[in-house]
């Protein structure tokens, strides 16, 4: 009768400690939520988005976005590193853990969508154009028949005016925006042709001589970059989002960094991707 | 049954003040452990651990069918009208929108679609149904404060809706303009009007109905989890019962020569029968509440969605047709409507604009085969998920669908191109065999039908797993109370023998 007890008291212990184990490594490993610190990728050289000072300090509309969730996710500011994420390196970052969330002008497209789960878009965005505030003539994207425009090396944007439009305007090869805005305003170029935030971005940075036509002509949804498959960090994302536009932060967030730019935003929470 | 002999002496007299003399001896006699060494108190000893080991199985196998239960609950009988009242709500305000933007079109050629009157009319009876769905969404969203705010945004943004768009029509009226031919005035108006439904308050509606699939996915995760674990002490407590009687059989068959007590033979094979029962029932909850969700929730609310998205890019054609200036912006997103619903390739080197969409998509549909689209979007999904089994034959016919309504989009913007916007304009209000409004009915049934094969596939699976529980509410306890009882019948004889 010993050797019984005994051994229905080694079994009760072993299977306690098994099933605790088991609930440990539960269905949120690999999550973003429940973090103590994140990794985030963002855009290291977009002015009113993601910019890197001299000092290594991020700041910009995304660095704000992503700042302000990680806080609904439990993660305070002091415990966030952001990290540099180039458009060509956005999945292997998030698919290699360099980072654990994308905050980086990320369009949601459904190719990517098989590789990304995207969180919500925080921001729609639409393909606009800046011109010379002088310009006349130039009111929407038809109107860039003919015209010099700006075709950023590995930029798609050019193309949805040349090719996808099919605008008969001359591409000008340069190797950023930067030097496009350069070119813009020596009159090297006679528009530039993007995301409208990134323009609205450029444009609040040289600070007038530059005018956005405010005539949208796609949508570019800003997703949330998270790891393949992560659906509870994703709804949380989600959560986090709704809760910064109804609790003002969006709006205020937007006029912080584009208001003086001119460019009309939309300051409702967008229609959500849905997370898959 | 755990009180070792070591430790019990210290506390024993401390908790006991100034017993009875003879209950004193007692207490010290069991605290000193001496009864083990007699036969019935060991006996005694064994019928405790044994009664606690089916309290347990009691208690383990309550806790797995109470998180079967709460499973149900939230995946069968809350998130389901949820979806159904947000979805309802998506509708009435997207078919609201549509509805002025036809009347607009239209102007005084009452001829077209169906007719001013007939638009008025269900523009009406639309308001109707979003303040009903928003009611009840709001019911529906319990004491969540960002769910109540997001339903009285909507209701406050329906009104100021409601205001645009009474201006509009009024100045339409006034003008009393021929098909296509809207003034600057009229469009300047619906223009808020639309941003406001389009941007502000669809996207609302949408997100409440997907929030709902969050609860979904959540509820569906840890408590099939639950079950599954539950399953698993189900089972290794069932089997520690069962050890123990099989030793108190084989103890009393030492000590008392008898080869078998019927009582406890009977308990051991109750016991038997109780966990392999338990064991089946648990599994068959936890393939419930997958069916539920993976063949019909899943698929419902994605169909659901490419609904919604369908329907307000057939009324973007409208739009794009109303308003010229705005051309290239609702061009541009009934693409990306039309991609998020199916996606397919353009093919190398080629851009993404409508006229790679239609060639691509006519390659993909015209050699489509189920289960092997190779094409993304909520029909690829469904493609996938469906292919082989649950409404694959609708499915097929709602492809066919989807492709007649992207052939008169693309005729009907080679017209608006080309000069004959009155041409596109028929095509488009057409609600003859040849007309798009017909062509979107139909594809629109398509969708609806293969909804409502999932939504079978559904309500199959949530009323098998209401009637498992059911029949499940009192089985623990009596099984475990039966199993003791014939535990005791077992016992008794061999107890009084030493009375």
């Amino acid at each position: 009768m010993r050797a019984t007890r005994a051994a229905a008291a080694a079994m009760l212990l072993a299977l306690s400690g098994a099933s605790g184990c088991a609930l440990d490594a539960g269905a949120d490993s690999g999550s973003i939520t429940h973090r103590r610190s994140l990794a985030i990728g963002v855009k290291g050289d977009q002015p009113g988005l993601g910019l890197k000072g001299r000092d290594g300090r991020y700041q910009g509309f995304d660095v704000d976005v992503a700042t302000y969730v990680a806080g609904r996710l439990g993660v305070p500011p002091g415990r966030i590193t952001f990290r540099t994420t180039p458009s060509s390196q956005r999945e292997d970052a998030l698919r290699e853990r360099d980072v654990d969330l994308v905050f980086a002008t990320y369009s949601i497209t459904a190719k990517r969508k098989t590789q990304v789960t995207f969180g919500g878009p925080y921001y729609v965005a639409h393909q606009d154009t800046l011109v010379r505030s002088g310009a006349t003539g130039i009111n929407a994207v038809r109107d860039l028949r003919g015209k010099r425009i700006c075709a950023v090396n590995g930029s798609n944007s050019w193309r949805r005016v040349t090719d996808e439009r099919k605008i008969a305007a001359r591409p000008v090869p340069v190797p950023d925006y930067r030097a496009c805005m350069t070119l813009l305003a020596s009159g090297g170029i006679d528009a530039v042709s993007t995301d409208d935030l990134i323009l609205a971005g450029f444009a609040a940075q040289t600070g007038g001589g530059v005018r956005l036509l405010n005539a949208p002509f796609t949508d570019e949804k800003y997703g949330v970059g998270l790891r393949k498959g992560d659906l509870a960090g994703c709804e949380a994302v989600n959560r986090a989002l709704t809760e910064m536009y109804q609790d003002g932060t969006a709006g205020r967030l937007l006029k912080k960094w584009f208001a003086t730019s001119g460019v009309s935003y939309t300051t409702s929470v967008p229609q959500f991707e849905g997370c898959s | 049954m755990t009180t070792t002999p070591t430790t019990a002496p210290a506390t024993a007299p401390a908790t006991s003040q100034a017993p009875p003399a003879r209950r004193r001896g007692r207490l010290r006699t069991f605290a000193r452990g001496h009864w083990l060494k007699t036969v019935p108190g060991r006996i005694r000893a064994c019928a405790a651990l044994l009664l606690a080991l089916l309290a347990l199985l009691a208690a383990v196998l309550t806790a797995a069918l109470d998180n079967a239960r709460d499973g149900v609950q939230t995946i069968g009988h809350d998130a389901g009208p949820q979806v159904v009242a947000t979805g309802k709500l998506y509708f009435a305000l997207s078919d609201m929108d549509a509805q002025v933007a036809d009347i607009l079109l239209i102007g005084r050629e009452q001829s077209l679609g169906i007719g001013r009157q007939g638009s008025l009319r269900r523009y009406e009876q639309r308001r109707h149904e979003a303040g009903l769905a928003a009611v009840q969404a709001a019911q529906l969203a319990g004491h969540d404060p960002k769910r109540q705010r997001t339903v009285q945004d909507v209701l406050d943004g329906l009104g100021r809706y409601q205001q645009l768009v009474g201006r509009a029509l009024l100045l339409n009226d006034q003008s009393d303009h021929p098909a296509g031919e809207a003034g600057a005035d009229v469009l300047k108006i619906y223009r808020d009007a639309t941003d406001l439904m389009r941007l502000e308050l669809l996207p609302k509606a949408y997100n409440l109905t997907l929030d709902s699939g969050a609860v979904v996915r959540e509820s569906y995760e840890s408590k099939r989890a639950a079950v599954m674990t539950g399953r698993a002490w189900v089972v290794l407590t069932g089997v520690l019962a069962l050890a123990g009687l099989l030793l108190v059989q084989l103890y009393l068959a030492r000590e008392f020569r008898r080869l078998a007590s019927p009582g406890l033979a009977l308990a051991a094979l109750a016991a038997v029968a109780v966990v392999i029962a338990a064991f089946a029932q648990l599994t068959a909850q936890a393939g419930h509440l997958r069916d539920a969700k993976d063949d019909g929730f899943d698929s419902v609310l994605a169909l659901w969605r490419a609904r919604a998205i369908s329907h307000s890019a057939f009324a973007d054609e409208s739009r794009y047709l109303l308003d010229p200036e705005r051309a290239d912006t609702y061009e541009q997103v009934y693409l990306d409507k039309s991609l998020s619903v199916l996606y397919v390739e353009p093919g190398p080197g080629r851009p993404v604009n409508l006229g790679t969409y239609y060639t691509a998509l006519g390659t993909a549909l015209s050699g489509y085969r189920p289960g092997r689209g190779g094409f993304l979007g909520f029909f690829g999904d469904e493609d996938r998920r469906a292919g082989g089994g649950t409404g694959r034959d609708a499915l097929t016919r709602t492809l066919r669908a989807y492709a007649a309504v992207q052939d008169n989009d693309r005729t009907l913007r080679a017209l608006a191109t080309g000069g004959d916007r009155a041409g596109a304009i028929r095509l488009r209000m057409g609600t003859g065999a040849n007309g798009a409004i017909s062509a979107f009915d139909a594809y629109d049934r398509g969708v609806d039908a293969l909804i409502a094969t999932h939504a079978r596939a559904f309500d199959d699976a949530i009323a098998g797993a209401d009637g498992g529980l059911r029949g499940w509410r009192w089985t623990p306890l009596g099984a475990a109370l039966a199993i003791a009882a014939l535990m005791f019948a077992g016992l008794r004889p061999r107890l009084a023998e030493f009375r």
